[in-house]
């Protein structure tokens, strides 16, 4: 059986307790904001309808929060702005949680000289660069592909951007955690009193938490540390179109030495055709076959938007002379190869703004591709990290459209160049409005685990919907990391109060419930 | 076609946006421009966060990532009604009901906007600036 939330009464009760700690206007109990917190572009909304949502101010309401949760045994699954679509909005794993909304915490604190700022989870994409802009601070953000969202969260996500600050997880120097127990901790530097160095450096002394306190559920984060991109004098580099599906293992073969290297230092992602075509079109103005799209339709689409098979663009960040010697390290590895099209981008201070992610600009159009389909559309990711190897992403791509094909559905893919590996997220796109469509969902999910999972690939993000599942991969020495984990929220959170499910974590209590 | 003419819209709309010196006014300078620019796709525009009255920042903040230009909710409006009133701001149409209706029911690809990120009283200046008097 699966795990249950809290009863309506023992809701009730912890809804007039919230209301008298933080104001009754901030406590939302409502049928209406039951459904507001649900996940809006899942398959099944109902299945993670939380119960309520309290939208704290200040840390201290948080700590009552706590208490009060503790007090009352009640769930509590914190959000910062809770535009975490595709892996589950702002709603629960657990179905009657009461969303913690931390949405209205908003301060912003830039150290300008030091290229860093500490944020409130509140702060998102757009508030950051608006502030930014206001204050004339020559500093860089990296903006995820939907910036509506929040920094802080996307960073606990271990969300990524375009630029070489994208890793946002890595970028974390020292958080402000309430604890399941309700008392503050600060991590790193950040622990000593009147320490200067707290966003500076990152280890701390002893054991170093920032990254325990990334996609789990051991406490609260309050603010959260970052390093920003001083703005660079040059940003050079190319967008690469190529023809054929099977390019994509001698493109990543070209690129993958640069990476490792150091010389391209953002992770240039290398997507198919609809990755682009699907923020421009939808599909019905292509086809009225519900059926795979044939490579005529594919081709139509592409022809018209002037787009490969696959598209990557790399970027280089520095002053001119530099950018422009690792550019010139690019274009000779490519020298000689099949490149459909190769288009230079340039900007360099005293541009006019470059204006795309590629610089840090937050943007929201690519969310749009939720509506390839037409009607409500939604999407759920699926996202298995691969070794850094032509062959290894070829096969992934041939075994995962193949499996697109086999349950009806459009294959939106991108693979991520990293340091040592490949990110390979895939957008399962489609439309609530097809029951037909949103019956093979769930299936089709569970036959993409599998396959990573027979490889030896786990995924490194996914929906609220498939925690359990996920976590069941990782399964070392009868799963002997979750058994820590478990140890862990065991440890610091007795009651369970805090995310109960995330990660495939649960507390004690539960833990017999699933599976 | 109609959906490339869209994006081509959006992104003239942008480009035609000229920054207000009133409000927060963020204008970057381009004093000295190399001439050796490549534009990206997206034309090198930077979304416009300009305002000149309370109600409009209102909408700026909680609104206009999405229904100004190049935003999500501009590019997938325009293929639903001309799109030369794609973005709200543009709409005549709008009344305070339907605005606070959509947004807290969502409306189509648009998720519901929780009480938490914009109150009930900020949602009602909102739907007065988008329906320019009407009730």
């Amino acid at each position: 059986m699966t795990p249950t939330g809290p009863s309506p009464t023992e809701l009730a009760a912890a809804v007039k307790a919230f209301a008298g700690a933080i104001g009754a206007q901030n406590v939302f109990a409502t049928p209406e904001d039951q459904i507001a917190y649900s996940d809006h572009y899942s398959p099944d909304e109902s299945r993670h309808q939380p119960g309520a949502a309290v939208a704290p101010g200040t840390v201290e309401q948080v700590q009552a929060i706590v208490r009060i949760a503790n007090e009352h045994k009640i769930p509590l699954w914190p959000i910062s702005r809770g535009k975490n679509f595709g892996y589950g909005g702002a709603a629960p794993v657990l179905k009657g949680s009461v969303v913690l909304d931390l949405s209205r915490m908003k301060r912003i604190e830039v150290d300008a000289d030091n290229g860093t700022v500490l944020l409130e989870p509140g702060v998102g994409f757009f508030d950051l660069y608006d502030h930014l802009q206001n204050n004339r601070i020559p500093l860089w953000l990296s903006v995820p592909g939907n910036s509506w969202g929040s920094v802080a969260g996307n960073a606990l996500e271990r969300g990524v951007g375009y630029t070489t600050y994208g890793d946002h997880s890595a970028r974390i120097c020292g958080l402000e955690v309430v604890l399941p127990n309700g008392e503050i901790v600060r991590t790193g530097m950040g622990a000593m009193n009147g320490s200067k160095t707290w966003q500076l450096y990152r280890h701390g002394y002893g054991p170093s938490w920032d990254q325990m306190f990334c996609q789990s559920n051991f406490g609260i984060v309050t603010k959260l540390g970052l390093w920003l991109m001083p703005e660079p004098e040059a940003v050079l580099g190319v967008d690469y179109e190529f023809d054929a599906p099977g390019d994509i293992g001698w493109v990543i073969d070209t690129i993958m030495p640069l990476r490792r290297e150091g010389i391209i230092q953002q992770s240039p992602s290398m997507g198919n055709w609809l990755r682009s075509a699907a923020v421009m079109t939808t599909r019905n103005q292509w086809t009225n076959d519900k059926g795979p799209l044939g490579e005529d339709v594919i081709t139509a689409i592409r022809k018209k938007f002037n787009i490969g098979w696959w598209s990557v663009q790399i970027r280089f960040y520095g002053p001119l002379e530099v950018a422009q010697a690792s550019l010139n390290v690019l274009q000779k590895a490519f020298n000689g190869k099949k490149v459909l099209l190769a288009k230079p981008a340039k900007w360099t201070k005293g541009d006019p703004p470059e204006g795309s992610p590629f610089s840090g600009v937050p943007v929201t159009f690519p969310l749009a591709n939720a509506n390839w389909h037409g009607g409500r559309g939604g999407h759920i990711g699926y996202s298995p990290v691969l070794p850094p190897r032509g062959d290894l992403a070829l096969d992934q791509f041939r075994r995962t459209y193949a499996l697109y094909q086999k349950y009806g559905m459009d294959y939106h893919a991108s693979f991520a160049m990293n340091e040592r590996s490949l990110t390979n997220v895939n957008q399962v796109l489609f439309d609530r409005d097809n029951p037909d469509m949103m019956k093979r969902v769930d299936q089709f999910f569970h036959a993409l685990v599998a396959d990573a999972r027979a490889r030896g690939y786990g995924e490194y993000r996914t929906h609220i919907e498939y925690m359990d599942l996920v976590a069941s991969t990782y399964d070392f020495n009868k799963q002997a990391l979750l058994k820590l984990n478990q140890t862990v929220k065991d440890a610091l959170d007795p009651n369970g109060i805090i995310a109960p499910g995330k990660s495939g974590i649960w507390p004690a209590a539960s833990r017999g419930d699933q599976a | 076609m109609r959906r490339l003419a869209l994006i081509a819209v959006a992104l003239g709309a942008l480009a035609a946006c000229k920054q207000t010196a009133a409000g927060n006014a963020v204008a970057p300078a381009p004093e000295a421009n190399s001439g050796t620019q490549v534009k990206n796709a997206t034309g090198g525009m930077i979304p416009d966060r300009s305002y000149k009255s309370p109600a409009e920042h209102l909408f700026v903040d909680k609104c206009g990532m999405c229904h100004r230009a190049m935003g999500m909710g501009t590019v997938i409006l325009a293929r639903r009604v001309d799109p030369k009133i794609a973005m709200l701001e543009q709409r005549n149409d709008l009344t305070r009901d339907y605005v606070i209706t959509a947004a807290r029911n969502g409306i189509g690809n648009m998720p519901r906007m929780q009480r938490g990120e914009v109150s009930d009283q900020q949602l009602a200046v909102i739907a007065g600036y988008l329906a320019k008097g009407k009730p």
